[in-house]
């Protein structure tokens, strides 16, 4: 899920975690916090890339495949 | 149960007694609370029941089959989302800057007729397209539209839908960015705040790319306080004698400065230009409409316009054309989207948690989607009649100066004297608001009355351009990512001649790609410009056209999908708003091609043009490039009518093939697997 980023914390910074997630949901930003506990949990013999070479990845597959804004 | 009955009875006797109020009320003015009521109500009684069944007896959404994020996760694109915040990533992904021209436009026959035809026109054809895209494109990994309409009814009906997208993509372009330019032009405030979102998304791409990697929010916070200040600091640039000239410039130049950049952006890496001004704009059209939603509630203005004005006989100066067809094709988004069939068949439908989430977000999302629709036309609605069509009619039209202006409109009806045009424009910061045509002035000036009244009075001018500053900001950020996505169509058509072409990564292939694609919207966008008429009065209902085309080549996949899971007997669902759209949108095409009346018909001007020139009304350089242009508008329009017929065709071939048991109904679902999700 993507609004996981803040399991298990506690408190404001719980919150504010959440509400960036949230943030981050809609406005179709790539989340490394969420892809890295994906990859931990679902490949666990994988190497994991760093943030700047998830980000890089990110923007690729975001732009080179169909519209993603309407008029 | 029957507290919930008892609800339910509530909210349609309230929508009912709204509706009531719109068509009976005489007099002066009405508040827009009853358009709000009438509207809300109609979409909660639309979702409630017939949502429902769509969802339960025309698709089978079933909650024990895994969806593809789930069963595809990868932590990027396939990614199971909460439904709430998926709703927000779609509805983000669908509002654009149509929803909010079009009605403004359509303003021009009265507030009832635009208002009937989004609420209705939602709950019936664009919404339902929506949810059963979505819901398609989910049920095959996340297909898209193209390839969908490959697979389930032929290659030749798959290209011809790929050709009819990147046709419409430039149409689009060219007259968003035709909003843009009547804006902007002469207009220093707005220039400067515009153009410093360029060095703003740089400086964000840097910080998210190279200095701190991945901190978009971060980074996007900084380039939202950065871009207010730029529109406080507009200001101070149009009030400077010194410096105004630099950022004052005629639509002309402005033209071509968006034409270079739309095809830097095309060709720069996308981190540098394209995403950051991507989440700026999000941001900023989130907020806005948002903030809009909650001045409306909070002013509830009294709506000036009349219900139904003259201009439904076809006379209006906004564009030509009767009730009949052109209210349809004028509001194109609000009401039914076909390019919303693209969008609801990328991203989102790899985000879904749960089948039966596609209601709420294809559906209600949509419904979302028709709301911000009738808030922009409260908006110019609450202008007087006589503002409106000042704002709005070609400067040829009005004379060119207030005291003509005045004139002309008090001839259609309307009181407005030349001293009120001069003190709006004054009050918001602008030498003239003068056909400034296009709909985001209008629109710009009735959303600074609403958050002026709602949040401070006195900062109209702040408003009015923090308005243009959004609507320019997030159709720049159409025009950019359009141009990127129509450089990758037509590279992959391409790579059907020659293969390399086909390469987006190979440099001289994009480079050639970008630049025909911006060449295609950018011709359009200048003779739009040059165009006596102020262009909006020709490319409007082209677009229109052409995006209603689009969204009955969707309703025919929609159908397609529909019988091929052996449901022909709730065919209708798609049929019905079918069958409405080709018949509004081919007798808008044929009007517009062939119609006698040189203000509607393309053929006919290009005639009265020819008649110009022999009498020496109209020099021959000025009308053969007129007549070129309305011969080339006739050939798009027509190339629109083709192409959306013979999918028509190619598809009615296919159901009549099942329907007569010759072919079997079977649609090419991915095969059902069982939720590991707890039930």
């Amino acid at each position: 899920m993507r609004v996981s980023g803040a399991a298990g914390q506690r408190g404001s910074g719980a919150v504010l975690e959440r509400l960036a997630s949230l943030l981050r949901a809609i406005s179709g930003m790539p989340d490394y916090q969420a892809y890295i506990e994906h990859l931990r949990r679902s490949h666990p013999g994988k190497g994991i890339p760093s943030e700047r070479e998830y980000y890089a990845e990110y923007l690729r597959m975001r732009y080179e495949d169909g519209p993603t804004r309407c008029c | 149960m029957l507290v919930k009955r008892l609800g339910w009875l509530l909210v349609a006797l309230a929508g009912a007694a709204a509706w009531a109020v719109l068509a009976l009320h005489r007099g002066e003015t009405i508040n827009a609370a009853w358009v709000v009521l009438a509207a809300v109500g109609t979409y909660l009684l639309a979702y409630r029941f017939y949502s429902r069944f769509l969802a339960m007896r025309v698709l089978g959404v079933n909650d024990r089959r895994a969806t593809p994020a789930e069963r595809l996760a990868n932590g990027r694109d396939f990614v199971p989302t909460s439904r709430w915040v998926l709703f927000g990533h779609h509805f983000a992904a669908i509002a654009g800057a149509g929803p909010l021209v079009g009605p403004v436009l359509a303003a021009q026959f009265g507030y009832l007729p635009g208002t009937i035809w989004l609420v209705f026109g939602v709950v019936l054809g664009g919404a339902v397209q929506d949810f059963i895209i979505l819901f398609g494109s989910m049920r095959r990994d996340g297909k898209s539209l193209g390839q969908m309409a490959k697979e389930e009814t032929g290659p030749v009906t798959g290209l011809l839908a790929m050709v009819a997208v990147l046709a419409i993509m430039v149409i689009l372009l060219a007259v968003l960015a035709l909003v843009v330019v009547n804006a902007l032009k002469d207009s220093p405030w707005g220039v400067f705040t515009i153009l410093c979102t360029i060095p703003i998304a740089v400086l964000m791409g840097f910080w998210m790319k190279v200095w701190r990697p991945g901190r978009t929010l971060e980074a996007s916070a900084f380039g939202v306080a950065l871009l207010l200040m730029a529109l406080v600091g507009g200001r101070y640039v149009a009030e400077s004698p010194a410096v105004a000239p630099y950022f004052t410039h005629s639509g002309l130049t402005i033209a071509y400065g968006m034409i270079a950049y739309g095809f830097l952006a095309s060709v720069l890496p996308v981190w540098m230009l394209l995403c950051p001004r991507d989440y700026l704009s999000t941001f900023m059209k989130i907020g806005t409409i948002l903030l809009l939603a909650v001045g409306i509630l909070l002013v509830l203005p009294p709506l000036k316009l009349p219900a139904v004005t003259q201009f439904v006989d076809g006379t209006g100066p906004v564009f030509a054309g009767k009730l009949f067809p052109f209210a349809f094709i004028t509001i194109a988004c609000g009401a039914i989207s076909g390019f919303h069939a693209l969008v609801a068949s990328g991203t989102t439908p790899k985000m879904l948690m749960k089948e039966s989430d596609a209601r709420l977000i294809g559906y209600g999302g949509m419904l979302m989607e028709s709301f911000v629709a009738v808030m922009a036309l409260c908006a110019a609605a609450l202008l007087d009649p006589g503002i409106y069509f000042a704002i709005n009619a070609p400067l040829t039209t009005l004379g060119g100066n207030v005291q003509s202006a005045a004139e002309v409109i008090r001839g259609w009806g309307f009181t407005v004297t030349p001293a009120q045009i001069d003190a709006l424009a004054a009050s918001v910061g602008e030498k003239s608001l003068l056909g400034r045509t296009g709909g985001a002035p209008s629109l710009a000036v009735g959303m600074a009355h609403i958050f002026s009244s709602a949040f401070g009075q006195g900062l109209m001018a702040l408003w009015y351009h923090f308005a243009i500053m959004f609507e320019a900001l997030f159709i720049l950020t159409t025009v950019d990512t359009g141009t990127r996505v129509g450089r990758f169509m037509l590279q992959e058509l391409a790579g059907q001649v020659w293969r390399p072409l086909g390469r987006t990564s190979w440099y001289p292939s994009s480079v050639l790609a970008s630049a025909l694609v911006v060449a295609g919207w950018g011709y359009f966008l200048v003779q739009g410009v040059l165009d006596p008429l102020g262009g909006i009065n020709s490319l409007w209902p082209l677009f229109g056209i052409s995006n209603q085309l689009l969204a009955s080549v969707a309703l025919c996949v929609g159908t397609t999908l529909i019988i091929k899971s052996g449901k022909a007997r709730f065919a209708w669902v798609t049929l019905l708003p079918l069958s409405w759209l080709l018949v509004a949108t081919l007798t808008a095409g044929w009007q517009k091609v062939f119609a006698d009346d040189p203000r509607l018909g393309f053929l006919a001007h290009a005639a009265s043009v020819a008649d110009g020139i022999t009498g020496g009304a109209v020099t021959a350089a000025i009308g053969t490039r007129l007549i070129f242009n309305d011969r080339l508008d006739a050939v798009v329009t027509i190339l629109f009518m083709v192409i959306t017929v013979l999918v028509v065709l190619s598809s009615a071939r296919e159901w009549v093939l099942i329907l007569t048991r010759r072919k079997p109904a079977q649609a090419k679902e991915t095969p059902f697997v069982e939720t590991a999700y707890a039930g």
